[in-house]
């Protein structure tokens, strides 16, 4: 084809040959282009999310492909031999002739931080795992609380700030606005402060996804069903517009088995609480308690 | 049309059948759904039952039960939920059912299959052939709706899903009424509709069952069949579906679950990183890049519309994707992030589908030019709109002078349209923004307000949607 991709030139290494650290920054440097908040982008660590304006790099999700092909195009790996698994069409990839890096689909799924991408790496078997580097990146569970937690701060102190130049009929009615958003806060303070409490409310989108799930199986199961009582009748129509049907649940189901593994990932995560955890939680919560400290001041 | 003579033989002896065995059978489907199922019904159901028994007793005539659908077992949920087991010798009020051929009729071996035939025969089914636009299809309908009558005329009644099947979205949208019912009552006008909405807690999509040990809650009302002057089913049909979209927002009351659920999203198409895996001219991408995003299906659609077409098209799946995404979280399904294939969008018929679910949601763009496209997502709660009719969802596109953050810029647009669009709220300064679990929200008098707002910025754009039903 005449096209030519136009990002610039960059010689793949072999991802074995680099510490986890070399690995994180070459991931960084090559999502540059993308990063619309560059503060955020110069202090990037580990742990900076690739998307989101107030902590994280100003990433566009329109980019977000762009990220993973940049991890690709990066690094080589020797996990490069396609092996059939499920249907005809799906493979994983197994040790074989150090070749070009592969994410397949949904992989990246939680790689939502450079550290996350590193060890999105390690779990793939692109490259060894590595305790020492793992215990320095916080959870995507984490990454996500601890991001609505900013989100959540920076909305109130932008409330206190607008609040506080209103005059007497608007300033009451916005104080009562300010005061709900003082009360979500706390409320969201206490959750963080307590591990099982976060887990049990992260707990609820993976009941969601598991009755999803649960519920497709027997979905499945009915059509199966059906396949087996016109099988008997000889509709031939009938019977490829089943298998039909058939494909399409199953495609439906390695779709939700997919996402019911994020969200039991996050589920299991948010009750689980390492120092790095602990360290992000709390510079949340005290962002947290600054704003409402800011916010109680007006009422 | 009236029915043949052997036709009428049939139903007299399902009829008689039925009402021989209706008190075992009706007694094993309550327990089934009890007791296996672990199903459990309201604590209002009995003064609802109640009300509705009132009601009916006070109506002589036929009765047309009408119901939303999400299971493929409603009929039973909903036989359970509103008929009282000391009333079950009341023979002419038991309903007949329509249910849908190829769902029952061929299920299993022959020993299943038959077991389920003879249940349906017994729970006075009548199937219908709801798909095919052949001759016998329309002949096997026009002979069930012949049916359907008949048994009204006789002083019974029917359960008909005035849907016409369940529905994708999970939502019964009362401004795409069908005129099935408005007909069946035309022919039969001492009528009146029983009016249902059945629904699981935490039931979010079109399933095969509700989940084992779900609460169901009902709400329900007995309405007039045809008004006097009424001349038209589609005006009939209209009547019914208003009254059930009532119940369901009832229903909603009662719910944990968001009732809005609508998204926006907004792209820049002249953004520099939006075109960096296009060739020059835009008429060739890259490959991996594209399939990385778009799904086999979309893939053929963005080839079928040429070279010329292939940057816009492939620009307007992904902000219809993203726009879904979001209406997808307010309803707590998480997309995500990345994973582009899970929703799949038909950009002809202006529909998505949200795979691992089979939720479908309705699209709308209000801004397709050569500088921008904007897409708005409704999943439930409202109507997307269309060109002939105003739609449930507002929305404001807007340039972000330079020098300003985009991300303060769509709150204060998002504010300022809300505020703008209500007599009452007037200012934006009465209203603030608010952030749950990384979804926007608004207040407004201290009080969140379930307006799914949806906020999104792109290059030079930023936009703002929100739902005002």
């Amino acid at each position: 084809m005449a096209f030519m991709r136009k990002q610039a030139v960059v010689e793949a290494v072999d991802v074995n040959t680099l510490t986890p650290e070399d690995t994180e920054k070459r991931i960084t440097a090559g999502v540059k282009k993308y990063a619309t908040n560059e503060a955020n982008y110069a202090a990037a660590d580990a742990n900076t999310p690739y998307l989101g304006h107030i902590v994280g790099m100003g990433i566009e999700s329109s980019n977000l492909a762009d990220i993973t092909m940049s991890i690709e195009r990066q690094f080589l790996t020797k996990m490069t031999t396609k092996t059939p698994s499920g249907s005809s069409s799906e493979y994983t990839l197994t040790a074989g002739e150090l070749g070009k890096l592969r994410i397949l689909d949904g992989q990246d799924a939680l790689a939502a931080t450079p550290g996350l991408s590193v060890k999105m790496l390690m779990d793939l078997g692109h490259m060894p795992k590595n305790d020492g580097y793992l215990e320095k990146v916080m959870s995507f569970a984490y990454v996500m609380a601890t991001g609505d937690g900013w989100k959540m701060a920076d909305a109130l102190k932008k409330m206190a700030g607008k609040a506080e130049k209103l005059a007497d009929g608007e300033r009451s009615e916005a104080l009562a606005n300010l005061k709900t958003l003082v009360g979500q806060a706390k409320d969201y303070d206490a959750l963080l402060a307590d591990a099982s409490k976060l887990a049990a409310s992260k707990a609820k989108a993976y009941a969601n996804d598991k009755a999803g799930f649960d519920a497709l199986n027997t979905e499945l199961n009915l059509t199966l069903e059906k396949i087996k009582g016109v099988s008997a009748g000889g509709d031939a129509a009938a019977l490829a517009k089943l298998r039909g049907e058939e494909a399409e649940i199953r495609t439906r189901l390695k779709m939700s088995h997919a996402k019911l593994r994020v969200s039991q990932e996050v589920s299991d995560a948010a009750g689980k609480r390492r120092p790095i955890e602990d360290k992000k939680v709390a510079e949340v919560r005290a962002g947290l308690q600054e704003a409402v400290a800011l916010a109680e001041k007006l009422s | 049309m009236p029915l043949e003579a052997e036709d009428v033989k049939a139903l007299r002896l399902q009829w008689l059948l039925s009402r021989a065995l209706v008190v075992p059978v009706s007694i094993a489907v309550f327990a089934m759904a009890r007791f296996l199922l672990k199903y459990r019904l309201d604590d209002d159901l009995d003064a609802l039952r109640a009300e509705i028994w009132a009601k009916l007793d006070a109506h002589q005539g036929p009765v047309i039960w009408a119901a939303n659908h999400l299971t493929l077992i409603d009929s039973f949920l909903v036989y359970w939920a509103v008929f009282p087991i000391d009333r079950l010798l009341e023979d002419r009020r038991i309903p007949w059912s329509t249910p849908e051929y190829t769902n029952y009729y061929k299920l299993g071996g022959p020993v299943q299959s038959a077991l389920v035939r003879a249940l349906l025969y017994l729970c006075r089914c009548i199937p219908f052939l709801r798909g095919g636009e052949d001759a016998a299809s329309e002949s096997w309908r026009q002979k069930a709706f012949d049916k359907c009558v008949w048994v009204l005329r006789e002083g019974g009644a029917v359960f008909v899903y005035p849907e016409a099947g369940r529905s994708r979205s999970g939502w019964l949208e009362p401004r795409r009424p069908k005129d099935f019912l408005g007909k069946l009552a035309l022919d039969v006008p001492g009528s009146k509709f029983l009016c249902v909405y059945l629904r699981a807690d935490g039931q979010i999509a079109t399933t095969a069952a509700p989940a084992k040990g779900a609460k169901l809650r009902v709400a329900a009302d007995l309405i007039d069949g045809v008004l006097p002057g009424e001349t038209n089913a589609r005006d009939i049909s209209q009547r019914l579906f208003d009254r059930l979209a009532e119940l369901q927002l009832e229903w909603w009351k009662g719910s944990d679950m968001a009732r809005n659920c609508a998204g926006n999203d907004v792209v820049d198409l002249k953004g520099a990183l939006l075109r960096e895996n296009f060739s020059d001219d835009l008429s060739e991408a890259d490959q991996e890049w594209l399939e990385r995003h778009l799904t086999p299906r979309e893939l053929k659609y963005l080839a079928e519309q040429g070279p010329a077409s292939l940057f816009k098209t492939f620009w307007r799946f992904f902000c219809a994707k993203e726009a879904c995404h979001k209406a997808l979280g307010r309803a707590v399904i998480v997309v995500p992030n990345g994973a582009f294939h899970e929703i799949e969008i038909d950009l002809f018929r202006r529909k998505a589908t949200h795979i691992p679910t089979g939720l479908q949601l309705d699209l709308r763009f209000t801004d397709d030019d050569e500088d921008k496209l904007h897409c708005v997502a409704v999943l439930r709660g409202g109507f997307i709109g269309d060109e002939e009719t105003e739609g449930d969802i507002l929305w404001a596109v807007g340039e972000v002078p330079s020098g300003t953050s985009p991300g303060a810029f769509v709150r204060d647009l998002a504010l300022d349209m809300i505020a703008s669009s209500n007599d009452e709220i007037r200012t934006a300064s009465r209203l603030a923004l608010t952030e749950n679990s990384g979804l926007p929200g608004v207040l407004w008098r201290g009080k969140p307000q379930e307006w799914s707002l949806s906020l999104s910025h792109s290059g030079r754009y930023a936009a703002a949607s929100f739902m005002i039903s």
